[in-house]
């Protein structure tokens, strides 16, 4: 790590440091970012969200999901991640809009979500995390093979 | 409208939670193929002495009737109180005893 990176971080963990409790109050996302909702394409929507960051992979942050999803309509997704994220989004590219759900992470929060989303066809899921501080984006992306539509159809 | 099943078991000071919302989880297309009007859950949040601890908001691609199930620091004897909003704005709030 260089130094003026260093600073940075040293930086930022002062300023956590000094306002504790900023972020306990509850976020909806439908309003305060209308616009992401109605993105159609995983890659706008990402933008849309958390604007036009570099996404990561990294070996901390991952989500499980069945390759061979039977039934479009309920499909498991397990998100886990040691990182202290801030947000966490779904997106995928099967349905007309591409955001299915975002997670606002309390502090100090265990990340062990478990949900089903609902898929129409077979296309690939993105998982973004935001850390909190840095605001740097991890990334995890799976194909799902989806066999039955959901979505009613 | 909604109703929710909530479970919260403590095991070593972790609360795991499961907990129901009865939704259709209808967005705009799917109403229209079905012939009802779009109903689904927006936003679920989750408190413990109004502190929060599972937020989340959805569109209606979440599968009908959400299963979400989550895990946070907690103790036993404390109440978990769900809120949930729907596409008409409408909340529902309900509460469960962590056991």
């Amino acid at each position: 790590m260089d130094r003026r990176k260093f600073l940075g971080v040293g930086l930022v963990a002062f300023a956590a440091i000094v306002m504790p409790g900023t972020d306990l109050s509850a976020v909806d996302f439908r309003e305060t970012m209308p616009q992401a909702w109605e993105v159609e394409k995983t890659v706008d929507g990402i933008k849309a969200l958390y604007g036009n960051g570099a996404l990561k992979e990294s070996g901390k942050f991952s989500f499980k999901a069945p390759k061979l999803a039977e039934n479009g309509g309920s499909i498991p997704i397990t998100i886990t991640s040691s990182l202290d994220l801030e947000s966490i989004a779904l997106f995928q590219d099967a349905n007309p809009r591409c955001l299915s759900c975002v997670f606002s992470v309390p502090v100090g929060a265990i990340i062990d979500y478990d949900f089903r989303i609902k898929m129409r066809q077979t296309a690939v899921v993105t998982v973004v995390g935001k850390e909190r501080g840095t605001g740097t984006l991890y990334t995890s992306s799976k194909e799902i093979d989806v066999s039955i539509g959901g979505c009613g159809g | 409208m909604a109703k929710m099943k909530i479970k919260a078991k403590e095991k070593k000071g972790v609360v795991k939670v499961k907990a129901m919302f009865t939704s259709l989880m209808a967005d705009k297309e799917e109403a229209v193929k079905k012939g009802i009007s779009p109903s689904y859950i927006r936003y679920i949040v989750a408190k413990v002495k109004d502190a929060v601890v599972y937020e989340v908001t959805m569109s209606g691609f979440m599968s009908e009737n959400p299963l979400v199930k989550f895990e946070f620091k907690g103790k036993k004897g404390d109440k978990i109180a769900f809120t949930t909003i729907d596409n008409d704005n409408k909340t529902e709030t309900e509460t469960e005893k962590i056991k």
